[in-house]
Order: C-alpha cells, then sequence, then structure tokens
C-alpha cells in the first residue's frame, strides 16, 4: 500500500523534500469530507511539549482562539504600524524594488528603530502573539495516578471482570440509559448512531475478537476497508480494559494528523461524550485531552516522541497501531519498540490493525501473535488486462479513459499517473479529446480534475463536485475524470468511481546511502498497491479495473508490496531517536524490515560528524539537546550553532521555512509572471538567503495588512508561510527552553548576510558542491557526484562552493536550495570532515589544498593570531 | 673467479648467454615503440601541446556531461561503502561483522543492499522494458540462425543465386504453360459458364488469382464509394448479393486440389503442365506449336533441353 514516507507525520521534521511534493501524502488530502481541508493545516510542527519540563498554563482552546483574534485585530489597528507603513512607503519611493535586500546593504538613511527594519522580520514577533495557544499540551499529562473520572462505582461497567467480558455483557452496558464512561443518561442521537455501529462487520466478531483479546498480549487483526476497525476496536476494548480504573490510558496511532482528528471527533460521537473528554487526540500541533480521557488518538509519531521520555509507556494499558501496513518509519520503530517494551511489561497489550494481506508477516515478527479477520464491506472488481505490453503508458491511459467514457454504463473514472506535469498535461489531452467525442459521437459531458499534493485546497476539494448531468435528459450519461497521483490511492476517498484505470506506475522516493541522494523516480508499483487500486473502483458498487499491462507482467514484475518507509529513507533522524528511547544495541534492534547495514553505516557517520554521537555511538551533550529539536539532525546542528554566528533570529526563520512545504508557488498558467516575482525577493547569493528576504518580506506590516493578497499578488504560499511562522514559534520555544540565545547583528551591519551563510555551513557542511572547471556543473564533495543546479534557483554569479538543501535524483542529479559559501568557512566551521588527508585526488583535494595556503599565507603577513 | 661464485649452481637450468640470443632469434617480438623514435621537432611539439590544451579546455557537450554523471552515480552506486568509515567502526563495536545484517538474527527480510535505483528514460507500460528484451534475444537467435544457415553456404553463394534465378524462371514458364493451356481448354465467349470448381486443376490456378485481383478491386472500389457515400444507404446486404447472383464468387475459397497442386515445386507443375498439353492437346510448350497428332512429328522430345 502507500509506503510513502510521510514526513510529517513521524512527530520530526523532516528538512523539506521539494521534490517528493508529488507523492508526499498530504494529509490534508485524507478524509476530506471530515475535515476541511482549509482548516487543517498540515504543514510543519513540533514536536509535544507538554510533557516537558515546562508545561504551559492550560487555557481552554476556545479562549486561545478569541485571544488570538483579539490579538490580530490589534496588531492591525495598531498606530505603531500604520506609522511603520508609511515609513517603509518613504523607503519604497527612493528604491524601485523593496524586495532587493541586497541593494539595502549601504542604506542611505539608517534607521535609529531597529523595530522599523522589515527585513529583522523577529522583531515584530514580540508585539504580536506572544503566547500563539497550543499550549493544551499540558491536558493530558496530569499525573496519571491522580486522575479522576466520571465513572461511578455504581455504574454498570464497575462491576465488569477486567479481561473477562463478553460482547453481551457490552452490549448491555451500551444499551445505557446512562453512558457507562460519563454517567450521563444518553442522547437520541447516541441511539441512532449505536443502530448503524451495530450492522459494521467487525460487530459480528466482537465475542471473537474479545477472547483473542484477552487470551494474548500480542494481537493482529485485519481488516478491510470499510470493517469499522478504526472506531469500533479502540471502543471494544475500553470495555474490556476498562483504563479508567487502572488509571491508564488506550492509545490508537494514526499515521496521519487527519485521521487522528476525524477519528477522535467520529468516535466522540459515537460514545456520546465531548471531544476532549473521555475521547480525545493528539497531533503535534494540539494535544486534545483531559484528566477524563481514556481513549487517545495519536500519530505514530506522537506516541514515539511520548516514549523518549516515559520509556515503558507506563501511562498506557494497551497501544493499537492502526494502518500498520502503510509501514510508516514511525510505526516500523515502533513495532521494535513495542517488542521490547512488552517484556518488561506483560501487562501491556498491543493490537496491530492492517488493512491487508501480509498479516502473515506481522504474525511471525509478533512471536506468532494470534490473527483475526474479517471482511470488508466492498463490491466486486472485476480486473482487465492488455493483451501486450504497452508502448506508451500514458498515451494508452488516455485511451483507455476516452474509450470507457464513449461505451461504459454511468460512473466516474480514476486515473493513476505518476506526477503533476503529467497529469496536467493528461487532463489537458482528455477534455480536448473529449470534446469531440461529445461533438462527433454524441457522448455525455465529460470532467476532468487534476489531483496531487501541491494542488491548492480549493482545487483540490473541485475532485467531490457531482459528475455533470447528461446534456439532455435521457442522454449519455455525464461523468467525471480524475487524473490523481497514487494520494488517491489510499489517502482519501472518492464516492461515485466505477473505473479505475492504473498503469501501473508511481514516483517512489528512495534514499541511496552510498551516494547519499533521494531519487524520485517512476517506478512500477506493488502487487498490493494495485490490489488496492483495484478496490477503489468498488467503493460504491461492482466496478471494473483496467490494468495498462499484462497478465503476466503482473504476476512477474511486480514486488509483493510496496518498500515500507524503513528501507527508504535516511535513518540519522531516526537513530536520534532511537538513541533517546534508550536503544543502545542499534546493530540488533529487532525492525520487521532491517534496512541494508550501509544506510545505518551512514546514519552513523553523519551523526558522528555533526558530533551528535560520540566515536562509541554515545550521545553526546549537542546530540542530546538535537533530539529536542523535531527536526533532521543537520538542521537542528545548525540552528543549535546558530548563536555562535550571531544570527540565530534568522536561521531560526530560515529552519522553520526548510520545514515546510515549497513557500514558492508557480503555477503553469503563469510561469513567467511567477518568476519574475520571485526574483524580486531573489539574493545574489542564493536560496536560502532569497527565501528568508521573503519571510521577512511577509511579516512586514504591509504584507500582514492583507496576507492572503499578499501572497497571492507574489505568487507565494500562504499556508506555507503561515504554517512556517508556527513551526518558527514552536522552534523558538524549545530553544528559549532549552536557554539558546535569540541574537541578531543589525541588518546594516556588512556581516548580516555573511554570518547567515557561514551559519549554514555550520549545518549543511555534508552538502556542499564545488563547481567544476569551467563548466556549468558541479560535483558533490567527498562523493563525486556529478550533478547540476536544480532550474529554480536564483543564484546567478558564478560561486565555486554550495551549500545545498537536497540532492535529488529526478530526470538527472539535481541540486536544490543552495547558496554559495567559501572553502575557508569550511575548512575553519568543519575541520574534521574537511581533513585535506580524507580526500582522494581530484579538483576538490587540490582546491582546499590552495585555500588552505593562501589562509597560511594571510596570516603569516597579518603576523601571529586570528585572522 | 669471483664471478663464479655468484653463479648458480649448475644444477639450476640457467640459459648461458649465447643460448638467449638464439632463442631471441627464434621467438622474437616486435615492441611497440616506446617514445618519439626521433626527436620531436620544435614545431611537432608546440602543435601537440596545443592540441592537449584545447582538448582540456573545451567544455564537455551536455550529452557527454550526462553520460559522465550517468556513470559516476552508477559506479558510486554499484560500491559499498568502505569498511573504514566510522559509521563501519561505530557498528563494528556492537558485534557487527561485514556480510552481516541488521535487526534480529532469526529474520530473513533482512536486506543486505541498498535498494538500487532505475532511471525510466521512456513511457514503456509495465513489462515493456522485459518485452523488448526477449524480443531482442528472440532476433538475435534468428539472425544467429541465418547466419549459420548462410556460413554454410558461404562457398556455393554464386550457386544458390544461380538456384534462385532458375526457380524464378521456372515459376515463370510454368504460369505461361497455364495460360497456354487455358486458350486451349477453356469454353468460348458465348459458351456456358464452367464454375471455377470444375476447370482443370492446371490452370484453376490461373482463374483463382484472377477473381482475387478483381475482388480487391472491387472492395476498393467500393470503400471508395462508401466514403463519399451517406451513411444511411447500408451496402449491400447478404440478400442482396445472393439476388444479383454474386454470392458464387466465394464458393471455391476452399480448393484442397488445388491447394496441393500449387504446393508443388514449379519444376514438378511445369512437368506436368507440359505433359498435359502434349498428351491432350498435341501441343509443345517448347515448340510453341499444336501438332496433328500423338506422334507430334518433328518435335525434339519432352524436355526443353531438347529444344535447343
Amino acid at each position: 500500500m502507500d509506503r510513502r514516507p510521510n514526513s510529517q507525520e513521524n512527530g520530526r521534521f523532516k528538512r523539506r523534500k521539494t521534490a517528493d511534493m508529488e507523492t508526499r501524502s498530504d494529509p490534508l488530502l485524507t478524509d476530506m469530507r471530515e475535515a476541511s481541508p482549509v482548516s487543517s493545516d498540515d504543514d510543519g510542527g513540533v514536536k509535544l511539549e507538554g510533557y516537558y519540563n515546562k508545561p504551559a498554563a492550560p487555557k481552554q482552546e476556545k479562549e486561545n482562539a478569541d485571544v488570538e483574534s483579539k490579538l490580530l485585530q490589534s496588531h492591525d489597528d495598531s498606530g505603531s504600524s500604520s506609522k511603520k507603513r508609511q515609513r517603509k512607503e518613504e523607503e519604497h519611493d527612493s528604491k524601485p524594488n523593496p524586495y532587493l535586500v541586497h541593494q539595502y546593504e549601504k542604506p542611505t538613511k539608517k534607521e535609529s528603530d531597529p523595530k522599523s527594519n522589515p527585513y529583522l522580520a523577529h522583531m515584530y514577533e514580540d508585539e504580536e502573539v506572544e503566547d500563539k495557544g497550543y499550549n493544551g499540551y499540558s491536558h493530558g499529562y496530569g499525573k496519571p495516578m491522580n486522575r479522576t473520572n466520571g465513572v461511578s462505582d455504581a455504574s454498570t461497567l464497575a462491576r465488569f471482570p477486567r479481561h473477562k467480558t463478553t460482547a453481551a455483557m457490552a452490549k448491555k452496558a451500551e444499551d445505557g440509559p446512562y453512558n457507562p464512561f460519563s454517567g450521563k443518561p444518553l442522547s437520541s442521537q447516541y441511539v441512532n448512531i449505536l443502530r448503524t455501529r451495530r450492522n459494521l462487520p467487525v460487530h459480528q466478531q466482537r465475542d471473537e475478537f474479545l477472547r483473542m483479546y484477552q487470551k494474548s498480549q500480542f494481537l493482529v487483526f485485519v481488516g478491510e476497508t470499510g470493517s469499522g476497525k478504526t472506531t469500533q476496536i479502540p471502543q471494544f476494548i475500553l470495555f474490556d480494559d476498562q483504563p479508567h480504573i487502572q488509571r491508564k490510558l488506550v492509545a490508537c496511532t494514526q499515521p496521519r494528523r487527519v485521521a487522528a482528528m476525524s477519528v477522535a471527533q467520529r468516535v466522540a460521537n459515537e460514545m456520546d461524550v465531548n471531544l476532549g473528554d473521555e475521547v480525545g487526540y493528539s497531533i503535534r500541533f494540539e494535544d486534545v485531552t483531559s484528566q477524563k480521557t481514556i481513549l487517545k488518538y495519536m500519530t505514530d509519531g506522537m506516541l514515539l516522541r511520548e516514549a523518549m521520555h516515559d520509556n515503558n509507556l507506563q501511562r498506557y494499558s494497551t497501544i493499537i497501531l492502526d494502518e500498520a501496513h502503510e509501514r510508516t518509519l514511525a510505526t516500523d520503530t515502533l513495532m521494535g519498540l513495542l517488542k521490547e517494551i512488552a517484556q518488561r511489561r506483560p501487562d501491556l497489550k498491543v493490537v496491530i490493525m492492517s488493512a491487508t494481506l501480509d498479516a502473515q508477516k506481522f504474525q511471525s515478527y509478533f512471536n506468532d501473535a494470534p490473527l483475526l479477520a474479517v471482511p470488508g464491506r466492498t463490491h466486486p472488481v472485476q480486473i482487465f488486462y492488455t493483451p501486450e505490453p504497452e508502448r506508451d503508458y500514458v498515451e494508452a491511459s488516455l485511451r483507455t479513459v476516452l474509450q470507457i467514457h464513449a461505451s461504459e454504463p454511468e460512473g466516474d473514472i480514476l486515473l493513476f499517473l505518476t506526477g503533476e506535469e503529467e497529469i496536467e498535461d493528461a487532463c489537458r489531452k482528455i477534455n480536448l479529446e473529449a470534446d469531440e467525442l461529445v461533438r462527433e459521437a454524441d457522448a455525455g459531458p465529460l470532467k476532468v480534475y487534476p489531483l496531487y499534493g501541491t494542488l491548492p485546497p480549493n482545487q483540490q476539494q473541485r475532485i467531490f463536485d457531482p459528475a455533470p448531468p447528461p446534456r439532455r435528459p435521457g442522454g449519455a450519461p455525464g461523468r467525471k475524470c480524475i487524473v490523481s497521483t497514487n494520494i488517491a490511492e489510499t489517502s482519501l476517498t472518492i464516492d461515485g468511481i466505477v473505473y479505475v484505470v492504473d498503469p501501473g506506475f508511481s514516483k517512489q522516493k528512495v534514499y541511496n546511502a552510498r551516494i547519499r541522494v533521494e531519487s524520485l523516480l517512476v517506478s512500477p508499483i506493488s502487487k498490493a498497491s494495485a490490489q488496492q487500486r483495484a478496490g477503489r473502483a468498488g467503493r460504491t458498487r461492482p466496478g471494473k479495473c483496467f490494468r495498462l499491462y499484462t497478465e503476466a507482467a503482473f504476476k512477474k514484475e511486480l514486488n509483493e508490496t510496496t518498500y515500507p518507509e524503513s528501507l527508504r529513507s535516511n535513518l540519522s533522524s531516526t537513530v536520534l531517536d532511537l538513541k533517546k528511547l534508550g536503544i543502545e544495541d542499534l546493530v540488533h534492534f529487532d525492525l520487521m524490515d532491517p534496512p541494508a547495514p550501509e544506510t545505518l553505516m551512514r546514519a552513523l557517520e553523519e551523526l558522528n560528524y555533526l558530533a551528535c554521537l560520540d566515536d562509541e555511538g554515545n550521545l553526546t551533550h549537542l546530540g542530546k539537546l538535537a533530539s529536542e529539536f523535531p527536526l533532521d539532525p543537520t538542521l537542528a546542528v545548525m540552528l543549535i550553532s546558530s548563536p555562535e554566528f550571531y544570527c540565530s533570529n534568522e536561521i531560526l526563520s530560515l529552519t522553520a521555512l526548510l520545514s515546510v512545504p515549497q513557500i514558492f508557488v508557480r503555477p503553469t498558467s503563469a510561469r513567467k509572471r511567477a518568476d519574475d516575482m520571485k526574483a524580486l525577493f531573489a539574493h545574489p547569493d542564493g536560496d536560502h538567503l532569497t527565501m528568508l528576504n521573503v519571510y521577512h518580506a511577509f511579516k512586514s506590516p504591509d504584507a500582514q495588512a492583507n496576507p492572503k493578497q499578499w501572497c497571492h499578488d507574489h505568487f507565494l504560499s500562504l499556508r506555507a508561510l503561515q504554517s512556517a511562522d508556527n513551526v518558527r514559534l514552536q522552534l523558538r520555544r524549545i530553544m528559549e527552553r532549552e536557554e539558546l540565545e535569540l541574537v541578531s547583528v543589525p541588518f546594516e551591519d556588512k556581516n548580516y548576510y555573511t554570518n547567515i551563510r557561514r551559519a549554514l555551513v555550520a549545518g549543511f557542511f555534508m552538502q556542499v558542491a564545488k563547481k567544476e572547471g569551467n563548466s556549468k556543473t558541479y560535483v558533490t564533495v567527498k562523493d563525486n557526484q556529478n550533478v547540476i543546479l536544480h532550474p529554480s534557483t536564483v543564484l546567478q554569479q558564478e560561486s565555486e562552493w554550495l551549500v545545498y538543501n537536497e540532492f535529488v535524483l529526478t530526470t538527472k542529479n539535481f541540486i536544490r536550495t543552495v547558496t554559495s559559501v567559501k572553502a575557508e568557512w569550511l575548512l575553519d566551521i568543519a575541520p574534521t570532515y574537511y581533513d585535506i588527508t580524507t580526500f582522494g585526488t581530484g579538483e576538490v583535494k587540490n582546491s582546499l589544498q590552495r585555500t588552505i595556503e593562501k589562509v597560511r599565507r594571510k596570516e603569516a603577513t597579518k603576523g601571529p593570531g586570528r585572522r | 673467479m669471483a664471478k663464479l661464485t655468484t653463479t648458480p649452481p649448475p644444477s639450476a637450468p640457467k640459459p648461458a648467454p649465447d643460448d638467449e640470443e638464439e632463442d631471441d632469434y627464434m621467438s622474437m617480438t616486435i615492441h611497440e615503440p616506446t617514445g618519439p623514435l626521433e626527436k620531436e621537432t620544435y614545431t611537432a611539439r608546440r602543435i601537440r601541446i596545443q592540441r592537449e590544451s584545447e582538448a582540456r579546455s573545451r567544455s564537455k557537450s551536455k550529452s557527454e556531461l550526462a553520460a559522465a554523471a550517468d556513470l559516476a552515480r552508477d559506479s558510486a552506486l554499484s560500491t559499498a561503502l568502505p569498511s573504514t568509515s566510522k559509521g563501519f567502526q561505530m557498528m563494528a563495536k556492537l558485534g557487527f561483522k561485514p556480510g552481516n545484517t541488521l535487526g534480529s538474527s532469526t529474520n530473513t527480510h533482512a536486506r543486505t543492499e541498498p535498494l538500487g535505483v532505475v532511471v525510466k528514460e521512456d513511457r514503456g507500460g509495465v513489462g515493456m522494458e522485459n518485452e523488448k528484451k526477449r524480443k531482442f534475444r528472440e532476433e538475435a537467435a534468428a539472425v544467429e540462425g541465418i547466419e549459420k544457415r548462410q556460413k554454410a553456404e558461404v562457398g556455393d553463394y554464386r550457386e544458390r543465386v544461380g538456384r534462385e534465378r532458375e526457380e524464378k524462371r521456372v515459376e515463370g514458364l510454368a504460369w505461361a504453360a497455364m495460360r497456354v493451356l487455358e486458350g486451349l481448354e477453356a469454353p468460348g465467349e458465348g459458351a456456358e459458364k464452367v464454375p471455377s470448381g470444375k476447370v482443370n486443376v492446371l490452370w484453376r490456378g490461373l482463374v483463382r488469382e484472377r477473381k482475387e485481383k478483381e475482388r480487391e478491386r472491387r472492395a476498393r472500389y467500393d470503400l471508395l464509394q462508401s466514403l463519399s457515400k451517406n451513411a444511411s444507404y447500408a451496402e449491400e446486404d447478404e440478400q442482396d448479393r445472393q439476388a444479383l447472383g454474386r454470392e458464387e464468387e466465394d464458393v471455391e475459397e476452399e480448393d484442397e486440389e488445388l491447394d496441393a497442386f500449387i504446393a508443388l515445386e514449379g519444376k514438378e507443375r511445369l512437368r506436368r503442365l507440359v505433359g498435359c498439353l502434349r498428351e491432350k492437346h498435341f501441343y509443345c510448350f517448347w515448340c510453341k506449336c499444336k501438332y496433328e497428332d500423338e506422334s507430334m512429328d518433328g518435335c525434339p522430345g519432352m524436355e526443353e533441353d531438347d529444344h535447343d
């Protein structure tokens, strides 16, 4: 199934990988029906901090919202900001381009008040939202032993023998008349929901489930989509496990944030309680739980974070890992961890829930745990193969879609393609051809919608529009055709799909430790994935799936399952996590699919160079500090060392910007204008500084007056910038807690940008490329890979050395988001990595050698002392 | 005598210097000249240096660069990280040895190598790549087969060409003989039409060929007509055709007798045709004339060779 690395969900930010936009499982897309994508902000986030030393004063969520809106208002109305705006407008007059910051390097007039400087964006914060909420963290973290709950001893539940209950007993308790958990009378809505709940497939096997659950510590539960497992099983467990009596909780993990939120809401309704009371959820930005909470939905990353501070997960009596088939890195790590914890805690029960066939693998991994399977509620899907392999899968899919439209009865079409460009192109072509079909063959109208991660939410929402009606009563049926990446494979469900066209490809992200490249390549999907795609046709009624490959190819060429994230990721983050979880022997840590040894080798090496691990493999002070940040180690180290370079405010902003999706918007229809707008912010030294300019401009009163319009005008993503703001706030809290100074030099200082560039090197010294002779290509230091600059770069001048944010292999070897640096800095800031003796002969070594000599000469002329 | 002490004992079979010279003469190898035989002139040197520096300074073309990048990537991707790396040393402290895998020792899923990187450069569907490979293999095998056969015949190329030319000529003669036979046997203009199945098998091929041509012509004509025709004008249906008496044309499709005859070699067919002409019509195909009676006076014989 969908094994896309779900970087947002494992509770720790990844560096932004722009290239993965296509396959990024956008949590926004999950269950769009339940949660409006506009309201749910998925981008970036910070790990849970409530159980750390300083829980913020608990406030009601509502209050927060009010305070927030007030603050925003006051900010908008404040006289000071309008004054500032005025001042800035004056500047505008003298400078034609307000965003070309480098022009300011010698400002004509000095601003005495740094607060009025638009490029010190961090200055604005003080007057803005001081505590922007999200401090509900502490809610669920009261001392468990003191927790009280609403269950009176007289309640039916109280007399239930723990781990000896039956379905009949639970049924009686459910029937009321009082809520077995809160003790309040049950509402009529509850009764209605209860009726539908009892029709769900899982309900038939409640007794069987309970018997197996009671007997064994581990249980593998397989339920197809629509079986009701995510909502019902945790409730079954509540009645039997009775966590409230133990003063413990039941946790149910989800790979996606939005799923955790929406499922929690649903279950709260089913149990007739308020969300946040008995049933709550905990995701990166929000912790909606309280002292009363006995069932907590959470992201898998969140549970992992909790385990770092509570190594035995003592707060929980039962842990349910849902959607385990998605095999995210966090779920896999949790499984390994739970195997160890279970030995130390015989009272802990673990239920693994999966939607697919590889249940046996789970079973054997968990020491032959018992298995219970419940059928789903899906309709049969007829599968068609092509007789011959296709020459051009895109062309073949267009043909198939049109053929379906021309000859099949009513029903919508879902076509899977691999990426944004391919999808947009296909949509255009289908539209053209469909128009012709309408004109010439009297076909019904066909609406075509694209769907991919980077599509703005309002356009994503359009896929739920109903299919167009026939042009005249009784005419050929109208239908819609959705052309999607594999987002539509698992992450969201579109009703009405009857025909699925599956060319058998998706873009897959794979990290290779040997050359440290993240490849994003079109590859054949797995059999499991193909089954999942086909299943999409049978959601509402019997459907058809057209596979654009032969049956022989399906059997022979496709892997059984998609590679789990643990095999496809850079493990340095995970290694840091495991160290913090107290796992000493990383080599023998029992992962379900252990990655190649070289992957671990590389992760350890990188952490060692970053000084997070010592030569013995133990966490250093810096390593401990870095693991407090929900960031990639590289970013964390850069942020931690930024005060030394007098630019921690700026690096904080930059780190936030690198942790959210792409801030620049470049619609196909307006590429030129978007590029022109980007040029306004361009800094000649590179993309990092350009992003910083954008953020500073975004924070200026000018932009904040109407951020939506401003972002629209400047081809920027408001969502991304807002979440960068959020991330920045969260990271700042951690910095303050860890007593890391927040400093800046005045913008007028000639070293303002140099400091930032030097601080970049402190984290990214392993991601450096050197120009190759006089050509336009670069070569990565140490791995010696020929790379070219991604066309999106603003870097114009020739620059010998660059740091890059990512090295991706798509059609070519690209480095993306680059900023020019100097060889002297590399030698000065990362002397261990740039130890000249460790380099093989070549241009890189020669150049470094020359630099060393140059520095030496300089020092000699200057006399003793530091340069 | 001091020299003698350094020489090896006589038991060691070391050839004497004079022997060596003789050996050299027998198995002389010509060495590649290691350097310029004569001294490089000033101009030659200048040109050489210039050429070399040009080659160095020439910026590589895009495709060359791409090829170089791919090569570097692929070779690096297939090279394992060395065991000198710090990461390896840290793992070694935990008991890791080269060739081991990570995770539980009983886990059979553990990977030994990182996932490969395969760059897909075309839009071929799933299975196309292997299909192409299979076809390529088959073609290669077929080509190999032909080559083998050809190799055997390499010596008698002339013979083969001659034989091919002869076969073609005989084929032509057979058709000519068929036409002659038709002229002798076909009913006259006014006579009742004989169904093609009843015609002498020896020249029935001629009839069939003519009909096929006609049908093709008509099909092409129909096609042209239908393109300009309004769609509502249905084409002649089964009944129309029957009514118009055209259906018999399709009858003779399966004619085993004729097929058997055509399957014969050209020479044999010609022999039979010539024989038939002689016996039935006293006509000599080679003399190109009809004789009075079966004695066929004046004709030199059955064979073409007789008529030189």
